[in-house]
């Protein structure tokens, strides 16, 4: 019985340690940035594969989409970071920025992972405007370029953007899985506080409410972002 | 001017048209009647390749277009001088008005801008809605839209225009404006093929008209000879059945 009341929760025994949950946070946000940038080019790259008129892109397009999607994200994690150098393929260290190459291994392979995601996502975006409007355009004499500059892409836009902005939210909850790969992200504070404190639960909260403010922040800012676009 | 010999077109295991062979002259005024999945619509989107011909040719002013001979050859240079409207308008929803009508010409033809503007607030006024210049399409009623889309339409000077049911879409009280604007068009020479179930429009301004039935031209002839004589049977059960 005073087994139980000797559990006690107690916060402020968090507080000495801000600056860790501060530091990770921040590279929470930057590896999520950099993620969903290189996961816009990317899926850029796929979108136009997938919208080739030569099927040698299409299949390659469609594998890629396939396999990122079919498989866990841990895996692709760890297949990069550790399976790649482990075949002789060594992942480049950024002097300075990420001088043992841990860092550059994870973007890689999370910018790689949200690339698929963000391929469907522009896809879905292009077929949502109606056929009407390309034949449109190229009955006045458009080519597919022209088509796609001044009539496809701006309202493709206003349907992408808030969906774009919905993978950046996913993205900072899944890069959490790089904490397991040793980066010292939001999540990677659990395990540094723990050690210092010997408490369980506190660091555990403390990170899921940076984690919430994170999120609630961005999805706020793409309410604003959409409510724009719509009035646009 | 447009000619088309025995142009086919399936989709998959459904044979839509079945040689279609014919000679559209400069001036002329055609109406396409059909019931509908005849392969009326289908025919007018072939004539500006809209829809590739499964077999068969269309030749606009002397130029193969389903061959393709010349190397240079261009379907958008071609589409420039056949306009084209829509039973669903499709205006670009993102454009004001007046950009819808000015797009094309300016990035096609490249015309200036002032000269571009200065065309089509001249075919506003034609179609009666140059006070809705600055507004977005959204705004406009049916028949309004397809106003704009005619004057887009028209901006490129097309030598044939191409309506694919333009009043069908449409309230019944919006059809009248439209039809007058097309009327217009019409008699002051435009070549002009329309697909349309208005068979009083047909009668007053076709000087041709063409009964498109399984895919094949199965009679053709003045308004006179198709609405008060048809030879077909299949031509007068249709009649029959839309004339009241």
């Amino acid at each position: 019985m005073n087994t139980l009341l000797a559990i006690q929760i107690d916060f402020t025994t968090m507080l000495p340690y801000m600056n860790y949950f501060i530091e990770g946070a921040w590279m929470t946000l930057k590896l999520s940035m950099i993620t969903v940038l290189l996961g816009c080019v990317i899926g850029f790259v796929a979108t136009l594969g997938k919208r080739s008129k030569y099927k040698i892109f299409n299949l390659l397009a469609t594998l890629y989409t396939q396999i990122i999607r079919g498989t866990p994200i841990l895996l692709q994690l760890m297949l990069i970071r550790y399976g790649l150098p482990a075949i002789g393929v060594p992942i480049p260290a950024i002097p300075y920025l990420d001088p043992d190459g841990k860092l550059t291994g994870c973007v890689l392979a999370l910018g790689i992972n949200s690339g698929a995601y963000v391929c469907e996502i522009f896809r879905a975006g292009l077929d949502s405007i109606d056929k009407g409007q390309t034949e449109a355009a190229r009955s006045l004499g458009l080519d597919a370029k022209q088509t796609m500059r001044f009539v496809i892409l701006p309202q493709a836009i206003k349907t992408i953007l808030p969906t774009l902005g919905n993978e950046f939210i996913m993205m900072i909850k899944e890069s959490s899985l790089v904490s397991t790969l040793g980066i010292f992200d939001v999540m990677y504070t659990q395990k540094i506080i723990q050690s210092l404190t010997y408490r369980q639960f506190e660091p555990l909260i403390v990170i899921a409410v940076i984690y919430l403010i994170m999120t609630t922040t961005l999805t706020g800012l793409l309410g604003i972002l959409e409510r724009k676009l719509n009035n646009a | 001017m447009l000619k088309t010999v025995n142009l086919h077109k399936h989709f998959g295991k459904l044979k839509v048209l079945n040689g279609i062979t014919t000679e559209i002259q400069q001036g002329e005024v055609v109406a396409v009647i059909g019931a509908s999945g005849s392969g009326k619509s289908t025919f007018l989107r072939c004539l500006n390749l809209l829809e590739e011909p499964t077999s068969g040719e269309v030749i606009f002013k002397g130029q193969n277009l389903t061959t393709r001979d010349d190397k240079n050859f261009n379907i958008n240079k071609v589409r420039e001088h056949i306009g084209m409207v829509f039973q669903h308008f499709n205006l670009f929803p993102n454009m004001t008005v007046l950009e819808n009508i000015t797009l094309a010409p300016i990035q096609v033809k490249g015309l200036s801008k002032e000269e571009a503007e200065k065309k089509a607030v001249e075919l506003l006024k034609k179609v009666g809605l140059l006070e809705k210049k600055d507004v977005y399409p959204n705004t406009l009623s049916g028949g309004q839209k397809q106003r704009v889309a005619i004057a887009r339409a028209l901006a490129m000077e097309p030598d044939v225009m191409l309506f694919d049911e333009p009043t069908s879409a449409l309230d019944p009280e919006m059809v009248k404006e439209v039809l007058l604007v097309i009327k217009d068009l019409a008699k002051s020479g435009m070549t002009t093929v329309i697909v349309t179930h208005e068979m009083g429009f047909a009668k007053e301004v076709a000087t041709r008209v063409m009964f498109i039935d399984n895919g094949i031209i199965l009679e053709e002839g003045s308004a006179d000879d198709i609405f008060n004589h048809p030879k077909e049977a299949r031509t007068k059960e249709f009649l029959d059945k839309v004339m009241y």
